[in-house]
């Protein structure tokens, strides 16, 4: 029959190599696909599940789900806990210490970005030692600085802690965004007569934006995840929800009450990371456009 | 233009500082009492001029967020429980520990930070003569905390004892004697768990009664200040004993990670805190039908106590938040809520998870502190790591 062996094929080669590549394309897909579900989905769906658990039906070998689900677990955090402090506090905190990480590292970002300047690959290391560093080594030895600065217990001093944390991030993807903008479209502004305010308002800041949306991605979630620092200068006048978290999570692990808190604090997440994906796509877009 | 964005900047700054001062609080002066010679009323009416206490724990939120309310029903004090993480609780409570006034008033101690902790000397004290009806409180906790003295500086408030935890649904005869457990060991492989000693006091139970049984009994250690180089000679039989085993045991992560295997059908048989266990039992973590038992070869227990830091901000407070805990009342009311078995000797508790019988003829005492510490340093170096 035609077609049915390889050597008597006639299928233009063409055709062929378009069902060749749809293949390749169709098991990298499937390929994520299942890697996503195994890394992402099935961690998140038994943090639901497990969130959803009825303490006095618990989930056991060999049940492959829980007997019976209910809201206790919930019900118990938000009773017993002070996560609602916790989210007020996580949520007026995180939104400060993005502009503010974004304006300290503003002018760091352009200078390692746009100049020369010798020793910048060890500047551009340095920058990324509080996230290398053990957070809570980090923690301790800036917890002495904020204290000899009257910066503990205050939220002045949370919203700089968080900064810091979140500087690196900024730093780094602000570089790269710097960097990646062309020399010859600032040449052509400055020949055009553009002073130094004209081209950060219509060259930089526009063409970094992406890159800023995505700093500003890793800052707010590198502050909401954000406990060791926070423990140690911010309780227990400020909460924030993983020092509630930690409470489950870490010496005295209990699955249930982690998975409620866990969710709190994730779900904000990746709705903002959702938001942030559409805005960075049409960024892109219209960035290499010029119609930014 | 220049000139307008560093103003606005400078402004911002500015209005943050302003914001940061303040929003922070004077820390309170510490009571001018001396607490040692005050009287107990007297110590009361300091911790009502604080008008607040701040407690650090990191575990059982429900329990203590309603002790929190009853203090302040009953007392006009404000407590600020923060239940944090174990590790956490500490290194703040060191890294406040060189300022004149820290941010802790109280905090659990656990038994594996006993040591750090009195080494640092990071707690006021004794306190043992100042809080009423002391003598009421676990005598030898008041002491010796999982074998590190304490010196009557930290406060019993719960006691809790390792047993082995096992599913009745897989486990049909129970391992009383040494032999027994070694027996069954062999009979079912990678069955029976025990939390690496240096993550959790449980684990720690299991290798001192392993000691206890491969190198002659813990008698010879009575007394002790430091380890004894002679007594630990023949040691190396524990750890062989082990190593025999490296393919039968199943070392966990920690002491509820030990009752998560467990509830996961992973093990069938572990070591386990009964606090712990009652704990994960009630948060729906571990089936109801689990069971537990004091075996007869002996595993030792102990309890969590209390310590007043010495650079508290309300110790007055501080120290009646420990004597409101240990009320008869609220050690009664922590059973109920939490299962925990109280501090106080003049409670009788029936339905635990242990028996009184148990705990009576099986519970073993610990052996000396350093020979705590040598023994976690040397299951690492001789277990773990090979």
């Amino acid at each position: 029959m035609k077609g049915s062996s390889p050597l008597l094929d006639t299928t233009p080669l063409h055709v062929r190599e378009a069902r060749r590549r749809r293949l390749i394309y169709g098991l990298l897909t499937a390929f994520f696909v299942i890697t996503q579900i195994i890394w992402v989905g099935v961690p998140v769906l038994m943090a639901v599940l497990w969130s959803l658990v009825d303490p006095q039906h618990p989930w056991s070998f060999p049940q492959l789900f829980p007997e019976k689900l209910s809201w206790a677990q919930w019900a118990y955090v938000f009773k017993y806990t002070n996560i609602e402090r916790a989210l007020k506090t996580s949520y007026s905190v995180a939104p400060l210490a993005v502009l503010l990480s974004f304006v300290l590292s503003l002018p760091t970002a352009y200078v390692l970005g746009r100049k020369n300047i010798p020793g910048k690959k060890v500047f551009m290391l340095v920058v990324l030692l509080p996230i290398i560093m053990p957070g809570m080594v980090v923690a301790l030895f800036l917890s002495r600085v904020f204290a000899a600065f009257h910066l503990t217990q205050s939220f002045f001093g949370l919203v700089l802690a968080h900064t810091l944390m979140g500087i690196p991030y900024m730093i780094r993807v602000l570089t790269t965004s710097f960097e990646s903008i062309p020399q010859d479209i600032i040449d052509a502004a400055e020949n055009l007569g553009a002073g130094t305010f004209v081209k950060i308002k219509d060259i930089f800041l526009p063409m970094v934006r992406p890159g800023l949306l995505a700093g500003m991605v890793f800052a707010f979630t590198t502050s909401i995840e954000e406990f060791n620092l926070t423990f140690v200068i911010g309780t227990p006048t400020f909460e924030t929800i993983p020092t509630i978290l930690y409470s489950f999570l870490g010496y005295n692990f209990i699955r249930t009450n982690a998975s409620v808190v866990a969710l709190i604090m994730m779900t904000p997440n990746i709705i903002l990371l959702f938001i942030v994906e559409r805005i960075l796509k049409s960024d892109y877009l219209s960035a290499s456009l010029g119609k930014v | 233009m220049k000139r307008v964005i560093l103003a606005i900047l400078v402004l911002l700054l500015a209005a943050g500082i302003g914001f940061a001062a303040g929003a922070k609080e004077a820390p309170k002066a510490a009571a001018k009492i001396d607490l040692q010679k005050a009287t107990w009323d007297q110590i009361v009416a300091a911790a009502k001029a604080e008008g607040q206490v701040t407690f650090y724990a990191w575990y059982f939120p429900d329990y203590f967020k309603e002790a929190g309310i009853d203090f302040e029903k009953q007392y006009g004090i404000k407590a600020n429980v923060i239940v944090g993480d174990q590790t956490a609780n500490f290194n703040k409570a060191i890294a406040e520990k060189d300022q004149a006034v820290g941010t802790i008033d109280v905090m659990i101690v656990g038994g594996q930070w006993v040591k750090t902790t009195m080494d640092l000397n990071l707690f006021y004290g004794p306190i043992k003569s100042i809080i009423p009806e002391a003598d009421k409180l676990a005598p030898s906790l008041w002491e010796v905390q999982e074998g590190f003295l304490t010196r009557g500086f930290l406060a019993p408030f719960h006691r809790n004892q390792t047993g082995i935890l096992y599913d009745p649904e897989q486990v049909k005869s129970l391992p009383q004697t040494w032999q027994e457990l070694e027996a069954w060991i062999d009979a079912n492989p990678k069955k029976f768990g025990f939390c690496d000693p240096s993550k959790g006091g449980s684990g720690q139970s299991f290798v001192h009664s392993v000691i206890a049984h491969t190198t002659g009994g813990l008698e010879k250690y009575k007394g002790d200040t430091d380890v004894v180089q002679s007594k630990v000679a023949n040691w190396n039989l524990a750890w062989k004993w082990f190593q025999d085993r490296k393919d039968k045991l199943t070392i966990t992560m920690s002491n509820n990670d030990s009752i998560i295997r467990l509830n996961g059908g992973e093990i069938t048989m572990t070591v386990a805190w009964d606090d712990n266990v009652s704990d994960q039992m009630a948060k729906g973590n571990l089936f109801k039908r689990a069971k537990m038992y004091i075996p007869k070869f002996g595993l030792a227990g102990g309890g969590d106590t209390m310590g007043v830091l010495k650079n508290a901000p309300n110790k007055a407070a501080a120290l009646l938040w420990i004597r409101h805990i240990t009320t008869k009342e609220q050690q009664w009311k922590k059973f109920q809520m939490v299962k925990a078995y109280p501090a106080r000797m003049d409670i009788a508790i029936e339905g635990t998870l242990l028996t009184e019988e148990d705990r009576k003829n099986n519970a073993i005492p610990w052996f000396p502190a350093p020979y705590k510490s040598y023994m976690i340093s040397e299951f690492v170096k001789n277990v773990l790591m090979k």
